[in-house]
């Protein structure tokens, strides 16, 4: 199975909190606790972003940061569109919280630098996040859902943040050295 | 010289036609196209990435995706950011051959052949 092929390139990365979902919380997630953890997923790549505007000092980091306020924010206005059609609230859980954990303990780390040092570390950890994020859509978050219109959701987004790895990447390489 | 410095100087720039704004408007530089191709913009892709026209067609780029785009070549033409729903256009007058690619996201590309 995919997520478990990648997990020790996602243990590099530290990503702890799509780690533990990926593994102990795979068949448990009912279609509301999905939800949330996407929001979530979203809100963290959002506020991390919000604080690269403030900080980076490339012009594509920026960029980059921006459309990522733009993408993930989209998506979340879909997601409270389709929990509203549902008439589903998403659910509060350890996967949702696990994220928040590892987002707040990414931040720490990233937030202290300042010049090109942000620049590369922001970098590195959005290269991280979305390949954590595309595994436990892979893995974990379509494999788990149940209703249709969610599950197309998450269909629908997986290219999304295949391209925001992409575009990560590409900006990882023109910054140079990446530590 | 290039294709894309040859048709800098020939081609008939087009665009920046965001929703809004008629065929009409565009047409009535003196334009005559012959046809009208449609690219459509989901899931982070053109489709087709790779499109075959003639000089005078008039290729159409509709956003259907739930992000903002653009469809834009480094100096032809550029849609601009087009939100759900909004389209842009070019035509194309001389021969050759350009890469374009969403702003928003670098590596979103495509490809116009005019032969």
């Amino acid at each position: 199975m995919r997520h478990f092929v990648t997990l020790p390139l996602l243990l590099t990365l530290a990503v702890p909190g799509l780690i533990q979902a990926q593994q102990t919380a795979q068949p448990d997630l009912s279609d509301p606790q999905v939800a949330h953890v996407a929001v979530t997923a979203n809100n963290i790549d959002i506020d991390l972003a919000k604080l690269a505007l403030t900080k980076a000092t490339n012009l594509e980091v920026k960029k980059f940061a921006s459309t990522m306020i733009t993408d993930h924010t989209a998506v979340n206005q879909q997601a409270s569109a389709l929990a509203a059609k549902l008439g589903v609230t998403p659910a509060d859980n350890a996967v949702s919280q696990s994220l928040l954990k590892g987002a707040s303990e990414a931040r720490a780390a990233i937030e202290p630098k300042s010049g090109a040092a942000f620049d590369r570390a922001y970098i590195d950890r959005e290269v991280g996040y979305h390949q954590a994020v595309l595994d436990a859509l892979d893995g974990l978050l379509i494999p788990t859902t149940s209703n249709a219109d969610l599950k197309k959701l998450l269909v629908d987004v997986r290219p999304a943040i295949a391209a925001h790895l992409a575009h990560a990447r590409q900006i990882q390489g023109s910054l140079g050295g990446t530590r | 010289m290039s294709n894309d410095g040859r048709w800098a100087r020939q081609v008939l720039v087009a665009s920046l036609l965001a929703t809004g704004l008629s065929a009409a408007t565009f047409l009535s530089a003196g334009t005559d196209p012959k046809h009208r191709y449609e690219i459509e913009i989901r899931g982070m892709a053109f489709h087709p990435a790779d499109l075959t026209i003639a000089p005078g067609d008039t290729v159409v780029w509709v956003n259907r995706d739930i992000f903002p785009h653009s469809a834009t070549h480094k100096s032809l033409w550029d849609t601009g950011t087009l939100t759900t729903g909004d389209s842009g256009r070019f035509i194309a007058q001389s021969r050759g051959e350009a890469t374009y690619a969403c702003t928003l996201h670098p590596t979103m590309t495509g490809k116009l052949l005019v032969k």
